[in-house]
């Protein structure tokens, strides 16, 4: 039992550092109390109707599109904001940084734990986008903790390169959430893959985004299984982002003083 | 506490901007400087160490190695026992959070379970006589505000060992009677205090030991007196 105690404490421990970097990272980030919560609901509802207006002006209706939106939308906005986070999240702290000794590899996780209660809020929209169009609820809503693990796990893979660019290139910040603001549009994200050529389905699944979105709509709208390569594709890409710069960050973090000093 | 042959090594590309390692293979490179070459020093329990010397002569990186905020890219830093710290100008506090909300994040941060940091909100706000600022931004804050909060919370992590930055230097009258009676029964328990800062009388009143440095090196070990006659001695020339 003590040996299991011993074992525990010290990921209590790291959680408790992660809980307390990311409630900080709320607080200044989203601001206090009730606001934080209408926030949270409002901009997704905002994103999904500007883009649900540019489907209707281009006659591009089709089938509940809010829903559909919403499918694209809401796991973005996890991956969007957890990088835009996290690109800053290390030249924010700098002040506890060039102070105290922590463990700094919990800095882009706290970032994604920040922007998870933003996309936990966001889901309100399903609901009531279902219950507007009339769409289910089906069965396939038993999958929605696989395709939220799968957004969760591309989020915190995409977290660690972010931190390091925004770290590196500060002054690419901007760019780099354009890019990741164009993989949405290069992604099935306003309109479904089933109505796009064939020509550009063949390279638009190599967008990471492409089955994640498309997992959602199987959930949420089409009522049946995503398929595998829908969860497999995005959850390996957040892995080998992990594989590849979990190490190369934990390489930089000593030197991170350095980088942000007021020295 | 005791460091054998540290180095700190800063890397800048061709704007002068520091970069580190890794980005210096990407980037051209713009020279390098040694903040810190071959620090060997030993500091025992109750003692109270002074650091001497220039701007820019390694002092904040040599606390800063000591606090383990920044590593060794030479030698070794081993320290033993709790560290309580105030580095930087901003005395370690987010601006864009409350004292509250600091007490809370710094609390954890330092060792603290949640609820154990919790529990020193209260005491924390008594201490640092913020009153109703407590619950404002820091952002609103003096810096001599920045440091008693800052101050008040490290006191209540119970450091074995206190590295101060200059950062005494922003406290007022009241608060420096406080810190000075504060680092006295520290150093009666048997912990470590090194300081460094340009009042040399504080310093004097508490430090059993001073080492003066320049470009990165200690050059001085001894009394307070001596060591500062050393550094006074060559600024003179």
């Amino acid at each position: 039992m003590n040996d299991l105690g011993s074992r525990i404490a010290p990921l209590t421990r790291r959680l408790q550092i992660l809980l307390a970097l990311a409630r900080s990272d709320l607080h200044i980030r989203y601001g206090r109390g009730r606001g934080q919560l209408i926030q949270w609901i409002v901009d997704p509802f905002a994103l999904v109707g500007v883009y649900l207006l540019l489907r209707l002006m281009f006659d591009r209706g089709g089938e509940a599109p809010g829903l559909m939106l919403a499918c694209a939308v809401v796991p973005f906005q996890i991956i969007l904001f957890s990088c835009i986070s996290a690109m800053s999240a290390v030249s924010l702290r700098e002040p506890i940084l060039m102070n105290m000794s922590f463990d700094r590899m919990l800095i882009p996780p706290s970032s994604v734990v920040t922007e998870s209660l933003a996309f936990a809020a966001s889901f309100v929209m399903f609901p009531i986008a279902m219950i507007i169009y009339g769409v289910g609820p089906h069965l396939s809503l038993l999958w929605l903790p696989v395709v939220v693990a799968v957004a969760l796990i591309l989020a915190l893979g995409a977290a660690w390169p972010a931190a390091l660019i925004g770290l590196w290139f500060p002054a690419v910040r901007t760019l780099a959430s354009q890019g990741l603001r164009l993989l949405f549009f290069a992604a099935p994200g306003i309109v479904a893959l089933s109505e796009v050529s064939d020509d550009v389905e063949r390279w638009i699944v190599y967008n990471p985004f492409t089955g994640l979105f498309e997992s959602f709509r199987h959930v949420f709208v089409y009522g049946d299984s995503p398929a595998f390569w829908q969860l497999a594709y995005p959850a390996a890409v957040g892995l080998a982002l992990a594989l590849v710069f979990v190490p190369l960050y934990r390489r930089e973090e000593r030197h991170f003083a350095k980088l942000v000093g007021d020295n | 506490m005791r460091a054998e042959g540290v180095g700190i090594h800063y890397l800048f590309d061709r704007q002068q901007r520091t970069v580190s390692p890794t980005v210096a293979h990407i980037r051209r490179p713009g020279g390098d400087n040694w903040a810190l070459a071959d620090v060997s020093l030993e500091i025992g329990t109750g003692e109270a160490v002074a650091l001497l010397g220039p701007s820019g002569s390694g002092k904040s990186t040599l606390l800063r190695t000591i606090a383990h905020v920044l590593e060794p890219d030479t030698g070794t830093m081993v320290t033993e026992g709790r560290l309580g710290s105030l580095l930087s100008i901003q005395a370690g506090v987010m601006a864009m959070l409350t004292g509250r909300e600091n007490t809370m994040l710094l609390g954890v941060l330092s060792g603290m379970t949640p609820k154990q940091a919790r529990a020193q909100m209260d005491e924390v706000k008594r201490r640092s006589g913020l009153d109703k600022h407590y619950e404002r931004l820091v952002a609103s804050y003096s810096q001599g505000m920045r440091a008693r909060l800052g101050l008040s919370i490290m006191e209540r992590t119970d450091p074995q060992i206190l590295l101060l930055d200059e950062i005494h230097e922003a406290l007022d009258h009241e608060f420096r009677d406080h810190l000075e009676n504060y680092v006295n029964d520290l150093l009666a328990a048997g912990g470590i205090v090194v300081a460094t800062g340009h009042d040399h009388p504080m310093l004097e009143r508490f430090s059993t030991r001073a080492l003066l440095l320049e470009k990165g090196r200690v050059v001085a070990d001894g009394e307070f007196s001596e060591v500062q006659a050393d550094y006074l001695g060559e600024r003179t020339g």
